[in-house]
C-alpha cells in the first residue's frame, strides 16, 4: 500500500515535469516562429522595394525612349577644342586652322553622345608588374545639320560651341 | 504661192529660240569631295577635290547655295574665292566622321577624319550669281 502510494506520487511528479517541459518547448517554437515570420516579412519588404526600384528604372528608360518616339526633338550641345599648328604664316591662318580642328572635335563629341564609343583595353603584365597599358577608342558616324553657336580663340586655343537637334525622323530615314 | 508674211511665225520662233538659248543659264554638273584630318587636335591635312562630271548625274537638286556677284565660269575659282562659305555649306550637308584614339601608358594620341564622299553638284552659272546644289 505504501509502495503504491509512493509510485503514484512519483508518476504524478514526473507527469508534472513533463507538462512543464512541453509548455517551454511550445513557447520556444512560438518565439522562433515569430522570428522567422518577422524575417520573412522583412525579406518581402526588401523584395517589394527592389521591385519598385526596378519599375522606376524601367519607367525612366521608357520615358527616355518615348522622347524620340513622339517626334519630339532632342537638343545636344557640345564644346570642341582645337589648337593652331606652330608653323602658321599669320594669326588669321592660325585661327582658321584651329577653328577647323575645333569643329572636328565638336563633331566627334556629338557622335560619341549619339552613337556611343567602342572601347578596347589591353594590359600586359609580366612578373606581377604592368608592362604596357593600352586603351583604344573608336567612333564612326555621319553628322549633319550641326550648328555653331559660339567661337572663341584665346592663346592659340580655339573653342567652338556646337548644337544639334535630333528627332526620330532623322533616324527613320 | 506663199505670201511674204507667211514665214513670220516661223522666223519669230527661231529668233526667240536663239535669244532664249543665248540668255539661258549655263548649267553643268560637278563632282566634289572633301576630306580633312585632325591629329592631336591639330589640322593635319585638308583636301577639296572638284572635277567636272564626265557622265550625267542622277538625282534632284536640293539645299542650294548661291554665290552672288560672280562673273567667272570657273567653279574652282569661285569656290576658292568663297571657300569658308562653301565649307560651311558642306558641313551642313553632312560629313562622315571617323575618330580613333589610342592611349598607351597614359600617353594619348588621336586622329579624326571628316569626309564628304564624292557628291554630284548641279552648278548654274549666270551673269550675276552662281547656284550650287547637290543632287540626291
Amino acid at each position: 500500500m505504501r509502495y503504491s502510494a509512493l509510485l503514484a506520487l512519483l508518476l504524478s511528479v514526473s507527469s508534472l515535469f513533463a507538462s512543464e517541459r512541453d509548455a517551454t518547448t511550445v513557447e520556444q517554437t512560438n518565439v522562433e516562429l515569430k522570428k522567422v515570420r518577422a524575417e520573412a516579412a522583412q525579406i518581402r519588404e526588401e523584395l517589394a522595394q527592389a521591385k519598385a526600384q526596378k519599375e522606376e528604372a524601367f519607367a525612366s528608360i521608357k520615358a527616355e525612349e518615348e522622347l524620340l518616339k513622339k517626334n519630339s526633338s532632342m537638343h545636344i550641345s557640345v564644346v570642341g577644342q582645337g589648337v593652331a599648328p606652330m608653323n602658321t604664316s599669320s594669326p588669321a591662318q592660325a585661327y582658321a586652322l584651329a577653328k577647323r580642328a575645333a569643329i572636328a572635335d565638336a563633331y566627334r563629341s556629338i557622335a560619341e553622345k549619339v552613337k556611343g564609343v567602342r572601347i578596347d583595353g589591353q594590359d600586359t603584365i609580366k612578373n606581377m608588374m604592368i608592362q604596357k597599358s593600352t586603351v583604344r577608342t573608336y567612333v564612326q558616324a555621319m553628322v549633319k545639320n550641326a550648328n555653331i553657336v559660339e567661337t572663341t580663340f584665346k592663346e592659340g586655343l580655339c573653342e567652338v560651341e556646337m548644337e544639334i537637334m535630333i528627332s526620330h525622323s532623322d533616324f527613320a530615314q | 504661192m506663199r505670201s511674204r508674211d507667211g514665214n513670220n511665225d516661223f522666223s519669230l520662233r527661231l529668233c526667240s529660240i536663239i535669244i532664249f538659248n543665248s540668255l539661258a543659264l549655263h548649267a553643268s554638273e560637278y563632282l566634289i569631295s572633301y576630306k580633312y584630318i585632325i591629329e592631336d587636335i591639330m589640322l593635319y591635312n585638308e583636301t577639296l577635290l572638284i572635277s567636272e562630271a564626265m557622265t550625267k548625274c542622277r538625282g534632284k537638286p536640293y539645299d542650294e547655295l548661291v554665290f552672288s556677284k560672280s562673273d567667272s565660269k570657273d567653279l574652282k575659282k569661285i569656290i576658292s574665292e568663297n571657300s569658308e562659305e562653301f565649307i560651311d555649306f558642306i558641313h551642313k550637308l553632312g560629313l562622315h566622321l571617323e575618330h580613333k584614339e589610342t592611349t598607351i601608358n597614359l600617353k594619348n594620341s588621336s586622329t579624326t577624319t571628316l569626309v564628304l564622299k564624292t557628291t554630284c553638284f548641279k552648278v548654274d552659272f549666270n551673269d550675276n550669281f552662281v547656284k550650287i546644289a547637290p543632287l540626291k
